[in-house]
């Protein structure tokens, strides 16, 4: 978003009328507008012209409003723009189900020109102060001290969140770290991440990113928010060539619901009570490099009981041995289970001896993060 | 009707307004022609489509009779009722002429 331009909106909707009420009411703001009158003519003007945020009709015909956010939001160039959508007063589950896509706000139709006015103000500043506060993180972290972030976490110190760890730092600074954050009485988020290469500004770079997450994960953002916002800092202030992969989790444990992003890394395995357990195979980018960026996200329910295993490459990834986490993967899930009668505090402890018999054979650094729901 | 009234309420100024109830009325006009169009092969969710698009459009203008008729009959296109829709057809075309007369 740049101040200087004129801010621009894209308008879609497939009545001619709503789209020239609109445009002569945001006009008069001042805002450079574009139009579309149907899906694929929207995704396409978003790409090409960039606007700073849209309003989209849900019903269209063809291509309607949900087909749109979801292609606008699976694409890099187009996921952060802002979405308003348009919808009949009474269509609830329209309402959640754009949300859930990723739309800020929706205004209900028939809508009032200055109440459209209003929003679209009110979430290009939001938009704008989330860029402006991305940039001031990104300059307070080059002054930060790594004093205060740089100690481990251990689950003596936050006993609800009910976790177990292995720590084990080749390097005197390694590349693998984790965190475990309170984000409210219910509600912890688990972090574990694997810098690449191991150099003296990895340390640095580490407490920059536990400052990161204690300022970014809170109740107000959802999960896939947080390491977004993470990674926009740290595309500005990471040297080049320097990226860190991660897995983000968020329990909440009130409504049993579990939240895991997963950005370029080994997948977390889930153990649950009952049923199958099995890895939870996502896609995304590592953090750090793109600005625009897509994590691989999965939500479940889950049950007292349940475990959740976080970890880095070092435990299931040999180079001696050619082996790729992907196939380490598998091996990791069988260890998991096995670990099942084992005190959540000692599980990770077990893992490792069934995976790596002999520490000293290890090539890397290790990191296991066990969560018991 | 006070175009300018309704104009102001919408903070359009009464030129603004205007040239907007003329893309009303063309796409009013298309809408009944589209229900004239439907309702005699009983197609139903043709009828409820065009009459959504014109309550709609009246209603974010405030023409509130019109928006409201319009409701009514795609409320009832939905349960595929036909009672009552010939005559609310008629009845919105009056309404829509009334409006183009005063342009």
């Amino acid at each position: 978003m740049n101040i200087n331009s004129p801010l621009s909106i894209l308008v879609v909707d497939d009545n001619p009328l709503n789209v020239r009420l609109l445009e002569t009411t945001l006009a008069k703001e001042g805002y450079n507008i574009f139009k579309a009158y149907n899906g694929p003519d929207a995704r396409e003007s978003a790409c090409t012209n960039n606007p700073d945020l849209i309003l989209l009709d849900i019903q269209m015909p063809g291509e309607n409003g949900f087909d749109v956010i979801k292609k606008l939001k699976n694409k890099g160039d187009t996921a952060s723009i802002p979405v308003i959508f348009l919808t009949g007063v009474s269509e609830i589950d329209a309402k959640l189900e754009g949300f859930e896509l990723g739309a800020v706000d929706y205004i209900t139709k028939p809508f009032h020109p200055l109440e459209v006015s209003a929003r679209v103000r009110l979430h290009l500043k939001l938009s704008i102060a989330t860029n402006s506060l991305i940039r001031s993180q990104a300059d307070k972290l080059k002054q930060i001290s790594d004093a205060q972030t740089s100690m481990l976490t251990t689950p003596e110190k936050y006993p609800d969140a009910r976790f177990g760890v292995q720590y084990m730092s080749l390097h005197e600074a390694g590349g693998d770290f984790y965190e475990v954050l309170p984000i409210s009485n219910d509600i912890y988020g688990y972090f574990v991440a694997d810098f690449s290469g191991h150099d003296i500004s990895t340390s640095y770079l580490t407490s920059s990113v536990k400052g990161l997450l204690k300022q970014n994960c809170s109740p107000i953002y959802q999960p896939l928010e947080s390491i977004k916002m993470i990674n926009d800092v740290l595309v500005e202030i990471l040297p080049p060539g320097k990226y860190l992969t991660a897995c983000y989790a968020r329990l909440n444990r009130k409504t049993r619901q579990m939240r895991v992003i997963c950005a370029g890394h080994p997948p977390v395995c889930y153990v649950p009570v009952t049923g199958q357990a099995r890895i939870l195979e996502m896609e995304g980018d590592v953090i750090g490099i793109f600005k625009n960026v897509l994590f691989g996200q999965e939500t479940l329910i889950v049950n007292p009981g349940d475990r959740f295993y976080m970890y880095t490459d070092g435990l299931i990834e040999s180079t001696d041995k050619k082996i790729v986490w992907s196939e380490g993967a598998d091996r990791m899930l069988a260890a998991c289970q096995s670990a099942h009668d084992v005190p959540i505090s000692k599980a990770p402890e077990k893992i490792t001896q069934l995976l790596c018999p002999d520490l000293s054979k290890l090539e890397d650094d290790i990191v296991i993060l066990a969560i018991e729901v | 009707m006070n175009f300018k009234a309704l104009g102001e309420s919408l903070g359009l100024e009464e030129d603004e307004f205007i040239e907007i109830v003329e893309i009303f009325v063309e796409t009013a006009v298309s809408d009944i022609k589209k229900l004239e169009c439907a309702l005699p092969s009983n197609d139903f969710a043709a009828v409820s489509d065009a009459a959504h698009s014109l309550k709609g459009s009246a209603g974010n203008l405030g023409f509130m009779d019109i928006s409201r008729l319009s409701a009514t009959i795609e409320d009832k296109a939905r349960k595929n009722n036909i009672t009552g829709l010939a005559p609310a057809i008629i009845e919105l075309t009056a309404l829509i002429t009334g409006i183009k007369d005063q342009m």
